[in-house]
């Protein structure tokens, strides 16, 4: 699914963000990354939705390749990945129901069933009542369940989920990370980043890697860290 | 096909596009319908000048006159001759009397002036209708037969009519040209501001895959929503205008050839939206590909 070799992450202002990255994460696996702000943990993430190209190394997301020469087929890679933002990126305006419909209307799904599917997804993350709401009126919570419906709704082969927990309360907070533990199947890999480790260190079957620096640690589970490289 | 499936959604983004600067579209769709109305003016006025000229081309005419030594019926076969000539449409003798009596008609109230004269002053010729184009070459092949003393033509008239349509039908060039080069502005500007307010959702929508024609065609749309709406706005200010203009011409001038109204109105009805459409898809085009 995610294959990294020697992968590292220079920004333009000269910004080290990932050193020497080498790690293998296969479909239905549960990853958690963890590390302080400014570790390198959204632009791992950034990486894997091609928003940036890796300076040195090689990565295969879903066997494409991300360089800046792929870019067309980047994006085709994009309709395969479900993007929850630390921001949410939902379009004011719209409707929280419209804006999981949009999120699906360019892709193979039949023009008849994107409704149905994107009503399920809403009401898989609790928000039936709030499906007809403009996404500006809802709560922090009630726009990341909205992200995390439009995520799912378009059945992707990888999650992304940037920072999914932060500035929600334990409640909240334990109610979206379990939500999202429900997404992994056998087709499916999920990819958490954040910094709320106690929320996680009782998760079964998850991987939690640690970003320190811009090098990863694996702490515990299955997925492959190359660790002597870095 | 997406882009029909999607065909509501598109229209609601459309209408979301225009709303969020309802103001600002509102005026381009005002200015740009100033535009082609007079685009529609010009066009009018060369139709106008067309039919004039086209009138004066069917109507152009010379005159030929026979020595003192031609008989009636030599005068028939050399006018049966002229007939023959590639580029004249028809010739015939005018008689004596027929002269005199065009004379008085021209002359109207002055006509007295005649009763002067003891006999009849003219004398009979051939009047001969010819193509414009072919003047030259008509008028060398009757000026050389033999019996003809004098051609009286009316060229300096006609050319000048001629350089008046070249000049008419640069100066509508020039004024398309110049209406075509600034609804593109127009259009691309606009849309290009469309895709500058619109970036955050440009840019959710190109990180979860939609691809560049999902994206960009409700901004087509609207761009050619707008000058649409600038176009038919032109064309119904166009068509009151044209009405009144031959109501009042048809009897106040009713020398002056004009096309036929129904023929005019259905070809501006249908050329101003038609070029408004294509203007938008234009603009449109460009105001993306510049935003890309």
């Amino acid at each position: 699914m995610i294959s990294a070799k020697g992968v590292s992450l220079r920004y333009k202002d000269g910004t080290l963000a990932l050193k020497d990255v080498t790690m293998e994460i296969k479909p239905g696996e549960l990853v958690f990354l963890t590390g302080p702000s400014g570790s390198g943990k959204t632009s791992f993430l950034k990486l894997l939705m091609g928003m940036e190209y890796p300076t040195t190394g090689t990565l295969t997301v879903i066997g494409q390749l991300i360089t800046k020469e792929e870019v067309k087929n980047i994006r085709k890679l994009r309709k395969s990945i479900g993007p929850i933002y630390q921001e949410f990126k939902l379009i004011d305006g719209r409707t929280s129901l419209d804006n999981v419909m949009m999120g699906m209307r360019f892709l193979d799904i039949p023009s008849k069933k994107i409704k149905k599917i994107a009503e399920e997804a809403i009401e898989r993350v609790h928000l039936e009542q709030k499906k007809n709401t403009l996404v500006e009126n809802l709560s922090w919570g009630q726009s990341q369940r909205v992200a995390i419906a439009r995520a799912v709704a378009r059945k992707p082969a990888l999650i992304l989920a940037d920072e999914p927990t932060g500035n929600l309360d334990y409640e909240n907070a334990i109610n979206i990370l379990q939500l999202l533990y429900s997404f992994v199947d056998s087709n499916t890999a999920v990819i958490i980043t954040t910094h709320a480790t106690h929320l996680i260190q009782n998760v079964p079957h998850a991987t939690c890697i640690e970003v320190e620096e811009g090098k990863l640690r694996i702490i515990k589970g299955e997925a492959r860290v190359d660790e002597t490289r870095t | 096909m997406k882009l029909v499936h999607n065909i509501g959604y598109f229209l609601r983004e459309v209408a979301n596009i225009i709303n969020m600067n309802l103001l600002s579209n509102l005026l381009s769709v005002l200015g740009t319908g100033l535009i082609l109305f007079l685009l529609g003016l010009v066009i009018t006025g060369w139709n106008i000048s067309s039919k004039v000229v086209e009138t004066l081309q069917k109507e152009a005419e010379i005159s030929a006159y026979f020595n003192e030594t031609v008989t009636y019926n030599k005068a028939e076969e050399m006018i049966e001759y002229i007939n023959s000539i590639d580029g004249v449409e028809n010739a015939r003798l005018v008689s004596e009397t027929e002269a005199f009596s065009r004379m008085q008609d021209i002359l109207g109230e002055e006509a007295k002036i005649l009763e002067l004269f003891d006999e009849n002053p003219f004398e009979a010729y051939t009047e001969v209708r010819i193509n414009l184009e072919e003047m030259d070459f008509v008028l060398n092949q009757i000026s050389i037969m033999e019996g003809i003393s004098y051609v009286r033509d009316n060229k300096a008239v006609l050319e000048q009519v001629q350089r008046l349509t070249r000049g008419l039908n640069m100066i509508s060039y020039l004024v398309m040209i110049a209406v075509g080069i600034t609804t593109l502005v127009i259009i691309s500007h606009l849309i290009r501001q469309s895709i500058y307010n619109n970036k955050d959702q440009i840019n959710t929508l190109r990180l979860l895959g939609a691809p560049d024609s999902f994206i960009g065609f409700p901004f087509l749309l609207s761009g050619i929503l707008l000058t649409l709406t600038g176009g038919i706005l032109a064309t119904i200010f166009i068509v009151f205008l044209i009405n009144m203009g031959y109501n009042q011409l048809t009897g106040a001038l009713p020398f002056i050839p004009l096309p036929n109204r129904g023929t005019l109105l259905l070809k501006l009805s249908v050329l101003l939206p038609a070029i408004s459409i294509f203007l938008g898809v234009l603009g449109s085009i460009f105001g993306l590909y510049k935003e890309r």
